[in-house]
């Protein structure tokens, strides 16, 4: 029964039962779901279940060589979230982490694309919940942004399938070309939420608005998921390398003058994804390879850094860089585990960053692409510097705040004690973190060159940031808001549309009276003619011939009809 | 006089500046080379990852201007 179903599945259908159950059995009960859903991942390869609806055949469950890796993580990622989120005793959040993990999960195990977008929709009207947790106006709205851009993003791939549907007949998700329309919808759809340049805005918008449990569950899932369907769907399309380089590069920027610190990683977050979508552009073994690596990797030290910031957030009440400073004291292991997690996303040689990173630099290398390379070099030292340094020194050294308070609750520091373990284990074991990804290769990234040239990078890059902040060049954070690519629909198109609605509104209700007027004008014409001419009187005059004449003539064309014809 | 670069340069500060020292000289033992023939010019992640930063910064500051707003910026 259970190997017949897609792993997730009983996640979705589990999470049900959640809120019935008292604060820490549900915590037990969900780890139990998650076990029984990683089961299935022992099936090995294949189609392991399909249903048939209205002659058509949905893959419930399918699983391959890239599949695996995803699965693996997922699940990892699921249980330290509910590991994370064991101090919160209220059931909400936690039916909507389980749940929203199961249909990540189960989304990639779909076989087609129609049973893809069933798991695409559920990702978000799952994880929604997660931003409207944030409880306070801001989040609410910008959870209504988040689901009607997921949805949209929905449509992108349900147009996508079915326009596939009509030509080809079936929908299997396979590589896809992108020069064919439907090629260019379902691509779309992934690259929204994948956070593609001018397409990134909900990003940076709602993840900081969730909980500080729902944002490290928001930052696995949803964006992963994207970048495994790419990964299947579009690896080797060229495009992907220059958007992918764009998504490394002008993130930096933002992040450097960001002052919420979960914004931050945000930005960084989409940095990230950069790195894998020029993997996937480049499409050979090795490149994938770094694309699955990384997004492995990546999974743990941005769900480090995130468990690190949420920790502040649920302690000190805020995540602003311009009011933190100084909880180093308070919070002596939240701070040691989220600098692990700025090491490993610094990609510094022994953490999981740097055996991830540097197979994606060594296909780029491989295949000649060094206007790339360097665009990736730079987004290097760039997140060493907004993730590695301005992370964790503004939360917990910089400048004394007066912020007094505890060390982060248990649970959250075990859930951050694992995550940096595995972070450092892959760093240290990289031959056995190799072993599941798609493709055999062999890879040594520890070599002279590689860990030299890295660790060059690194600390000349750290030492320019101490410059800039000993001889007090580094200007002061300030509360402020950046403006992103959401702008454009959260200002500019109210500020073009809203005035342009107006004209057009008065524009109708002067055309409205102009009507209404002649309408009036036209009745009381008609009525008039009738009255001074006797029609609804009951001596017959003229006029009442002429009424009879034309019934006359009526009857007649009718009866015509009905005899001759 | 390292003790002085303690006291002036922080602890911290002081050893990421040895730290730099180290690896500058560890490319003198080996041979070092990049995966693109530019990076095979001496020391050159160093100036690298230094420059970096530094334009990072320059240019995040600078755009300040532009996309700095005021923090209810959007609730107006």
């Amino acid at each position: 029964m259970i190997s017949s179903l897609p792993p997730g599945f009983i996640m979705v259908l589990g999470a049900l039962l959640v809120p019935f159950l008292p604060h820490i059995i549900r915590q037990v009960y969900m780890m139990i779901l998650i076990l029984i859903s990683s089961y299935s991942l022992t099936l090995g390869f294949g189609i392991h279940s399909i249903i048939n609806v209205m002659d058509y055949e949905f893959i419930l469950f399918q699983s391959d060589a890239l599949t695996l890796p995803f699965a693996i993580i997922f699940h990892i990622a699921a249980a330290l979230n509910v590991i994370y989120g064991a101090h919160e005793k209220h059931w909400k959040q936690h039916v909507s982490i389980i749940s929203y993990s199961g249909a990540a999960i189960a989304a990639i195990h779909a076989g087609d694309l129609l049973t893809l977008f069933v798991w695409w929709e559920a990702t978000a009207f799952t994880s929604v919940f997660l931003i409207l947790a944030g409880n306070s106006t801001r989040s609410y709205k910008s959870a209504i942004r988040y689901i009607i851009i997921q949805v949209i993003s929905g449509m992108f791939l349900l147009a996508g399938a079915v326009i596939l549907l009509l030509n080809d007949g079936n929908v299997l998700l396979t590589k896809f070309d992108i020069n064919t329309l439907h090629g260019q919808l379902i691509f779309i759809a992934f690259g929204i939420k994948a956070a593609f340049p001018l397409l990134n805005g909900w990003l940076q918008d709602a993840y900081p608005e969730a909980s500080e449990i729902g944002t490290v569950a928001l930052s696995t899932f949803t964006t992963k998921l994207a970048i495994f369907c790419f990964a299947k769907c579009f690896a080797g399309t060229e495009i992907l390398i220059a958007i992918g380089a764009i998504m490394t590069f002008y993130p930096i920027f933002f992040a450097v003058i960001e002052n919420d610190l979960r914004r931050v990683l945000t930005y960084s977050l989409n940095n990230q994804l950069g790195f894998m979508i020029v993997a996937i552009g480049i499409g050979t073994e090795l490149a994938i390879n770094g694309a699955v690596a990384h997004a492995f990797a990546h999974i743990l030290y941005k769900g480090l850094l995130f468990m690190g910031m949420g920790a502040v957030l649920y302690r000190a009440g805020t995540c602003k860089a311009s009011e933190l400073g100084g909880l180093y004291k308070y919070m002596p292991i939240t701070a040691v585990c989220t600098i692990i997690g700025a090491i490993s996303i610094s990609a510094f040689p022994l953490f999981s960053g740097f055996v991830a990173k540097s197979l994606i630099m060594s296909a780029l290398g491989k295949e000649g692409l060094v206007l790339v390379y360097f665009m990736l070099l730079f987004a290097s030292a760039g997140v060493l510097h907004h993730s590695g340094i301005k992370i964790p020194f503004f939360a917990f050294f910089a400048h004394e705040s007066g912020i007094k308070t505890k060390e982060a609750p248990k649970n959250m520091i075990v859930a951050m004690i694992i995550a940096s373990a595995l972070c450092i284990m892959i760093g240290i074991f990289p031959a056995t973190f190799y072993q599941i990804l798609p493709y055999e290769i062999i890879f040594e990234p520890y070599d002279f060159s590689h860990v030299v040239g890295q660790l060059q990078l690194l600390t000349f890059a750290a030492f320019a940031f101490i410059c800039l902040w000993h001889f007090k060049i580094y200007p002061p954070e300030l509360n402020s808001t950046v403006l992103n690519s959401d702008w454009i629909y959260r200002k500019m198109l109210p500020g073009v549309l809203l005035p342009l609605l107006k004209l057009i509104n008065k524009g109708n209700q002067k055309l409205e009276n102009k009507i209404n007027t002649t309408f009036l004008k036209l009745k009381l014409f008609f009525y008039n003619y009738m009255l001074n001419n006797k029609v609804f009187d009951r001596d017959s005059g003229p006029d009442t011939l002429i009424v009879i004449q034309i019934f006359t003539v009526f009857l007649v064309i009718i009866l015509t009809q009905v005899y001759f014809f | 006089m390292i003790k002085l670069l303690f006291q002036k340069f922080g602890k911290i500060n002081t050893s990421v500046l040895f730290l730099c020292i180290l690896f500058s000289v560890l490319e003198l033992v080996g041979h070092r080379h990049g995966e693109t023939s530019i990076e095979d010019f001496p020391f050159f992640p160093a100036f690298f990852g230094f420059i970096s930063c530094i334009v990072i910064f320059k240019l995040g500051v600078s755009l300040r201007a532009f996309l700095m707003k005021d923090e209810d910026y959007y609730d107006k």
